[in-house]
């Protein structure tokens, strides 16, 4: 054989040393190994689960009829306006009914309102970035016309206008009860921001060498959309989810609070609202309750979201762990 | 006009690619830059050509033009008797299914998020050329070809070496066995050790599958070993054209004599050569 047969056999496929042991798996892997270190952010992720337990497990009782405490937030637990004892923790409203019930079963409308609404956003925003990204010209104009257009109404108007047009409106035959008008309303308004990202992500990544290869070998543009670029600036989507998220808890709060979201059941802004007229009177479990609800999601959402961004984008990575 | 003969693979005649200059307010077009300004040269089959010149001189942008990922202002590219510039989107895709391409970076061509056997695979699934299991045996053998180990199948780009990734790169280019193979500057970015390697490899390739190169670099000692005929292009055009040897020893044009004292020599520094002040050879 010829003498550079022989090298190419030395050129010896990747050894397992430590260090490649280590940066073992995709880079998914390698950015949750990164994320699983952080032990606030690991403490703060097992606060959003067992919100999301709680909302999952009132919805379960909810359907099957389990007589659970939450579920029986319309009872009365005690005398009206009774303080936070050793029979009821939170105290009692003006009707008698348990505050920590009422808190509880709260968590069921928010963690909903706030999952569909991201959802809704996401599934509006990023196929739309990506495509006014990658095709750019008249395609690219209309897209960010549309959403300058939505950013440039204030978010609080522009979500109460929303609601009220869709409340009471019945979609397919299906009537729109207060929770869904809220999270379309908030779903249908908030896309603009992770649209924005996913279209600038897009035009950075569009001029990419894998990008120019799989155009080079004959790949379609929408293969080239969803199956390379996309996969590549998803985690933006991730981050910018798990940040919305609690910008989203804040928005039916104030629906709520407002009386344009769910009436007939307890949430925590509708709670806040009912504060309102009790703080005068000394009354302040019910607004305590209700606030350190959110107050507690809000900030393991933002702790868990921050350490999401340090450990997935690459960017940061050097920077924050050195 | 244009004499066509059979044995010619690829043939580009009188290429023009400009880039507009936008200005103002409007993006009026002010200007063009003229990266490729009216090259002409042939390939013949199982033959290698060499395009070689300085950074900036359109040699990529002459070889993305002939895989139309750049849009040519002028001239005719026919590859195997069919036009390119006129192809329509299916003929271009089957176009491209016939020619491979290997790209300078390998870091950057090879998507982070996809394995290596998604990676060669890919083109495979595009084209429907194979399913199932199938694209997993033909990867492992690609892979096998080209000096890797097939049981890297799940791994990712970035647990790879450079010259290894290399490899892959021309696993993928080889996956749908093209005809011709555009090789833009696949050493440039490696160690010299490395560099053989890969140039070796290529040349074992191309007696095995009988593969056409259209190789790109600015180091004249590797097109000298690696090609057949060497095009030199400077500032956009082919200035001087001839066999590797030829060219190489008795380069005519001065921008390509520059070119080739600009190769160090063994023992040249001593002879104080390798350092000199000498000055740019144009600014005489």
């Amino acid at each position: 054989m010829s003498e550079h047969r022989h090298i190419i056999k030395t050129d010896a496929p990747p050894t397992s040393s430590v260090e490649d042991r280590s940066r073992g798996g995709g880079l998914w892997r390698d950015g949750l190994r990164r994320l699983g270190r952080r032990k606030l952010a690991m403490a703060c992720l097992a606060v959003i689960i067992l919100y999301f337990l709680l909302a999952g497990f009132i919805h379960l009782a909810e359907l099957f009829d389990w007589p659970v405490g939450p579920m029986r937030w319309q009872e009365e637990a005690g005398k009206s306006y009774s303080p936070p004892g050793s029979k009821n923790i939170f105290g009692t409203d003006m009707f008698g009914q348990s505050v920590l019930r009422k808190t509880l079963y709260g968590a069921k409308i928010s963690i909903t309102v706030a999952l569909c609404a991201s959802l809704i956003s996401i599934a509006i925003g990023v196929p739309l970035g990506a495509i006014a990204g990658y095709f750019r010209g008249f395609t690219d104009d209309v897209i960010v016309w549309i959403y300058s257009t939505l950013s440039s109404i204030p978010y609080i108007l522009l979500i109460l206008a929303f609601t009220v047009v869709l409340r009471d409106r019945s979609i397919f035959g299906h009537k729109l009860a207060g929770i869904t008008a809220v999270y379309l309303a908030i779903g249908l308004t908030s896309w603009v921001g992770v649209c924005r990202l996913i279209r600038g992500e897009v035009i950075k990544h569009k001029d990419r060498g894998y990008v120019q290869a799989a155009l080079s070998y004959g790949c379609g543009r929408w293969r080239i959309i969803f199956r390379h670029i996309l996969p590549n600036v998803f985690h933006v989507v991730i981050i910018d989810f798990s940040l919305r998220f609690v910008a989203f808890v804040h928005a039916e709060v104030i629906l709520s609070f407002l009386g344009l979201g769910e009436t007939n059941n307890p949430s925590w802004g509708a709670m806040i609202n009912d504060a309102r007229m009790e703080l005068s009177r000394g009354v302040w479990w019910q607004m305590v309750a209700a606030t350190a609800a959110i107050f507690v999601l809000s900030l393991a959402l933002n702790i868990f979201g921050d350490a999401l961004r340090d450990s997935l984008d690459p960017k940061l990575r050097i920077t924050r762990e050195s | 006009m244009r004499e066509k003969r059979d044995n010619h693979l690829l043939e580009v005649e009188n290429l023009r690619t400009y880039f507009p200059i936008k200005k103002g307010l409007l993006r009026r077009t002010v200007g063009y830059v003229k990266a490729v300004d009216g090259i002409s040269f042939a390939v013949k089959k199982a033959q290698t050509l060499g395009l070689v010149g300085e950074s900036g001189c359109g040699k990529t942008t002459a070889a993305r033009s002939i895989v139309r990922l750049t849009d040519a202002r002028a001239g005719s590219i026919v590859f195997g008797q069919r036009d390119v510039l006129s192809a329509g989107a299916e003929e271009l895709r089957r176009l491209r299914r016939e020619i491979g391409m290997v790209f300078q970076d390998s870091y950057s061509s090879l998507n982070p998020r996809m394995t290596i056997g998604d990676i060669v695979g890919e083109p495979l699934k595009v084209h429907r050329a194979a399913a199932g299991s199938e694209v997993t045996e033909r990867v492992a053998e690609l892979l096998k070809k080209v000096g890797l180990s097939p049981e890297h199948i799940n791994r990712y780009p970035h647990e790879f070496s450079a010259g290894q990734r290399q490899r892959i790169g021309l696993a993928r280019a080889l996956a749908l066995k093209p005809k011709l193979v555009i090789c833009d500057e696949p050493v440039s970015a490696l160690d010299v050790s490395i560099q053989s390697q890969i140039l070796n490899l290529l040349k074992d390739l191309q007696e095995e599958f009988g593969l056409t190169y259209l190789f790109i670099a600015h180091d004249l000692a590797v097109v000298e070993f690696f090609c057949d005929i060497v095009a030199v292009m400077y500032m956009g055009r082919i200035v001087e054209r001839g066999s590797a040897r030829q060219v190489y020893r008795n380069p005519l044009h001065p921008y390509t004599k520059a070119l080739i004292s600009a190769i160090p020599q063994a023992g040249a520094a001593r002879r104080g050569r390798f350092f000199s002040n000498r000055s740019c050879f144009f600014a005489k």
